[in-house]
């Protein structure tokens, strides 16, 4: 029966070939404008690291005396990003996070060992020790530092992968020395391929994505090698004075990630207050001139709080979804005439003892057909509008960068995973079923009659 | 005519005709909406800068080691950018305009202002020396450049630069009217947050724009300070504008000979300026143009629907249009009678997408903080429907036109 049934509906598809095109054409482009919307949120939105849901904590304190970004915020009423010196070597001291980071971003130049490499500037982070465990980052040789190591500082660096293949074509490089404007370090391990997507540790980067940094060496240099960094700097207060590099370190401006990770929820309230009291105890010190607002928040809220996902993404789900709307109604509509024009043919079948059942099963078979062929073309004009948008909006970040990570990453952005091919699917069979149902069971009410008897 | 026949017939057969209303209205809202914010960043992209990009480059160089000599090189480079025949002028900045990063302060005419929450004006800083109003080819309106020897050699880091100030600056005219609303700048003494520095305006330039900005954010682009600082070292950022035709020689030149000009150091990047700008601007181009495609393939499927419906009409009517035709309606009544049905169910559907235009636009605003959809977009959009419409009801109607009356008498 469902092989008839199958057989009308191509029959019956064959009979309006331009009638018949024009509806699978406009669901494959609402299909297709839908699925590049929902694949460009869905690469925004993830949660980079989501079996550390609860444990992993931003911390931020609220050292503002006014708002310092002069109406740029969306969001006054949060606290700045970032932590300034002093207060993210207070934190540090506690013992109540299991593992805590302060951490920035530099850069050096690296001057190759073999001198037919041109020399070349490099991304550099400066962090604790425990970075690498608290973002679980996964290593390819040899291990992180100690917080020792951070104190004395060790001249030692951890390498990403990029920059063991680049420097040392790949082999294990640990124990080999690397020079870094001037100065050398001992390399004592190599991560392997890590980049999370957003880049949730540190935000100071173009919409919170970025590849991570080519070189991870001890937070005692910042200061030994007096490194700068070279994210967001914000002084926000006004009685902050920039007179060196050691005066600026000591001074009332944010540029500091700081993140902790606790072992349960109680710790984490238990942390809440020692910040909430170091803050009001700096208050009698004449620093932070604002009501407690500290805020350790996890990584989710972290990300919306700093909305990751951004409004254009948002419009243009919305915008899909509208798309597919007009495509389903249009549907509707094209089906709805194409069914009724037919309708002396239902009648015919009627009167030689179909039932109305028959009918209704004959004609959602057709638009089960129309609404799968219309999402297997939406499912070719995604790919097509997806590498065409890779094109159009991230060939810029490749400009002057042969880090293949960096290539990975626009591919991520771009990337339609299995969940998302079957949602698509999903989406395809249930706009067919929404622009079809009614134009069906419309036929399926007619009475035979009328259309005999105009025959 | 026969008004009340149309419409009892558009009743008798509505769900076609509601669902193609819905499409108009759904289509309406989408373009004039779509069109303005894609309109609004075209506009955004494409505010002047005020500099010469064309005939500019700009050159970055990285130093090796942490010896290199950032005071004694800096001054060899610039003499010999600037007598490279070919080159106006050249100089070295902190951060390039029309570039990513800015560096910004707040400044004030009254110091007290500095002490107070939101006081004072932000303005982005640019370092560079005497030569920087030629380099970019800004137009001094007031006052004049700066003394070649006040110029302030570079200072270990761009903390002490900060600490160590210049005493005098030369602002845009956007800053100038801010700090002093008067119009009265020249000459008068500014105060610097943070460094508790004061400096002289000795000039003003007509325009200059940091960056491309939405308009929301437009004066912190243009309200600009410009001091005689030379940037600190490591490696430093030089910028050469030159005579027209010429920069694509000069820049072959500079790559090859910059960097061996002096020991310990390299050229990490230079690129001709205005595919600096337009780079910056890319993102802005891009949902520009995926905007304008979303509208075309939304405009594309209503026309398709509209189309549809027309045809599908025509056909079921055949026998009652022979019918008409044989008592007497002559083609061009059957025309009308389609258009004037086309018309009123795209009517109805741009009424109801007037106000989802508007409910949408709103929304919007709020959500990108922008102006709120100006009412000409909905009039615009109202004319395109109706002649979209019109078009597209074209083709089936002439057909439905051309029906030979003989076909009322045929299938009895």
């Amino acid at each position: 029966m469902l092989v008839h049934d199958l057989k009308l509906a191509f029959r019956s598809l064959k009979r309006n070939p331009i009638l018949s095109a024009l509806m699978i054409g406009a669901i494959a482009v609402g299909i297709a404008a839908s699925m590049i919307a929902v694949t460009l949120y869905h690469a925004r939105a993830g949660h980079p690291i989501p079996w550390k849901a609860n444990t992993l904590y931003a911390v931020t304190m609220d050292l503002r005396d006014d708002d310092p970004d002069l109406g740029f915020s969306e969001h006054p009423e949060y606290p700045p990003f970032q932590l300034a010196y002093p207060d993210a070597k207070a934190a540090y001291q506690s013992d109540i996070p299991i593992r805590s980071v302060m951490m920035y971003r530099s850069g050096r130049v690296v001057a190759p060992e073999n001198r037919n490499v041109k020399p070349f500037g490099a991304t550099v982070r400066v962090t604790t020790a425990d970075f690498f465990q608290v973002f679980d980052v996964p290593f390819l040789h040899g291990n992180g530092w100690s917080r020792a190591d951070d104190d004395s500082p060790a001249a030692v660096v951890v390498l990403s992968k990029f920059m063991n293949d680049k420097l040392f074509g790949g082999v294990n490089s640990v124990g080999r020395e690397v020079t870094l404007t001037g100065k050398q370090f001992r390399v004592v391990g190599v991560i392997d391929t890590w980049m999370p997507q957003p880049k949730y540790y540190d935000l100071n980067a173009s919409s919170g994505f970025d590849v991570p940094e080519d070189f991870f060496m001890p937070f005692g240099w910042m200061q030994a090698l007096k490194l700068g960094p070279n994210g967001n700097v914000n002084c926000v207060s006004k009685r902050a004075r920039i007179e060196s590099f050691d005066a600026f370190i000591t001074q009332d401006c944010v540029w500091l990630q700081y993140w902790a990770e606790f072992r349960n929820a109680a710790d984490r309230d238990r942390y809440q207050v020692f910040i909430d009291n170091y803050v009001s105890d700096q208050k009698r010190h004449g620093r932070f001139p604002r009501a407690l607002n500290n805020r350790i928040v996890n990584v989710q809220t972290w990300l919306d709080m700093w909305d990751v996902v951004g409004d254009d993404s948002r419009m243009f789900m919305v915008l899909g979804l509208v798309f597919l709307v007009v495509c389903v109604l249009n549907t509707l509509g094209l089906m709805l005439a194409k069914f009724l024009s037919a309708a002396p043919i239902s009648g015919l079948r009627r009167a030689l003892g179909a039932s109305r059942v028959d009918i209704v099963r004959q004609h959602v078979v057709e638009v089960v057909v129309v609404g799968v062929l219309g999402g297997f073309a939406g499912l070719l004009l995604t790919l097509a509008g997806l590498a065409g948008l890779k094109v159009l909006l991230f060939s810029g970040m490749l400009i002057g960068s042969d880090n293949p990570d960096r290539a990975a990453m626009m591919q991520a952005m771009v990337h339609m995973d299995v969940p998302i091919i079957a949602l698509g699917i999903a989406l395809s069979l249930l706009t067919g079923l929404l622009a079809g149902l009614y134009p069906a069971w419309r036929i399926g009410r007619l009475a035979p009659a009328t259309f005999l008897k105009t025959q | 005519m026969e008004i009340r026949a149309l419409l009892s017939a558009l009743w008798r057969n509505r769900t076609g005709p509601l669902l193609v209303a819905a499409q108009v209205a759904i289509t309406l809202a989408v373009l004039v909406n779509v069109a303005y914010i894609a309109q609004q960043r075209l506009a955004d992209a494409s505010k002047p800068t005020g500099i010469d990009l064309d005939n500019m480059f700009w050159v970055g160089l990285e130093t090796l080691d942490s010896n290199y000599n950032q005071a004694a090189a800096v001054p060899v480079d610039l003499t010999y950018l600037n007598s490279l025949p070919g080159v106006v002028s050249a100089t070295t900045v902190n951060v390039l305009p029309q570039w990513w990063g800015r560096m910004g302060l707040p400044f004030a005419a009254d110091p007290k202002q500095l002490e107070t929450p939101n006081g004072g004006v932000p303005g982005a800083i640019y370092f560079g020396t005497d030569r920087f109003i030629d380099t970019f080819g800004l137009k001094l309106v007031a006052g004049r450049t700066f003394n070649p020897n006040i110029v302030v050699p570079p200072a270990a880091d761009m903390a002490a630069s900060i600490a160590t100030w210049a005493p005098e600056m030369i602002v845009t005219r956007a800053m100038a009217n801010k700090l002093f609303p008067k119009g009265d700048a020249l000459g008068k003494t500014v105060y610097v947050g943070l460094n508790n520095k004061t400096s002289t305006i000795v000039g003003i330039v007509d325009h200059m724009q940091a960056g491309p900005s939405p308009a929301r954010f437009e004066q912190f682009s243009i309200q600009i300070v410009i001091v005689p600082i030379i940037p600190p070292g490591p490696g430093g950022t030089f910028v050469v504008r030159t005579r027209p035709g010429e920069r694509d020689r000069l820049m072959a030149k500079v790559e090859k000979d910059f960097a061996d000009l002096q020991p310990g150091r390299y050229v990490r990047r230079m690129e001709a300026y205005d595919v600096t700008a337009a780079s910056l601007r890319s993102g802005t181009r891009a949902s520009a143009i995926i905007l304008a495609t979303v509208a075309f393939f939304v405009l594309a499927v209503t026309i398709i629907g509209i189309v549809g419906l027309a045809a599908f009409t025509v056909t079921t009517r055949t026998k009652q249009l022979g019918t008409r035709r044989a008592i007497g309606a002559r083609k061009f009544h059957i025309l009308r009678y389609f258009l004037v049905e086309n018309w009123l169910i795209t009517s109805g559907g741009a009424l109801l997408g007037c106000v989802l235009a508007l409910a949408a636009g709103i929304k919007l605003s709020t959500m990108y903080q922008t102006p709120r959809l100006p009412l000409y977009y909905l009039v615009a959009g109202v004319t395109l429907v109706w002649v979209v419409g019109v078009l597209a009801v074209a083709v089936p109607a002439r057909r439905a036109a051309s029906i030979s009356p003989a076909i009322a008498t045929r299938s009895v």
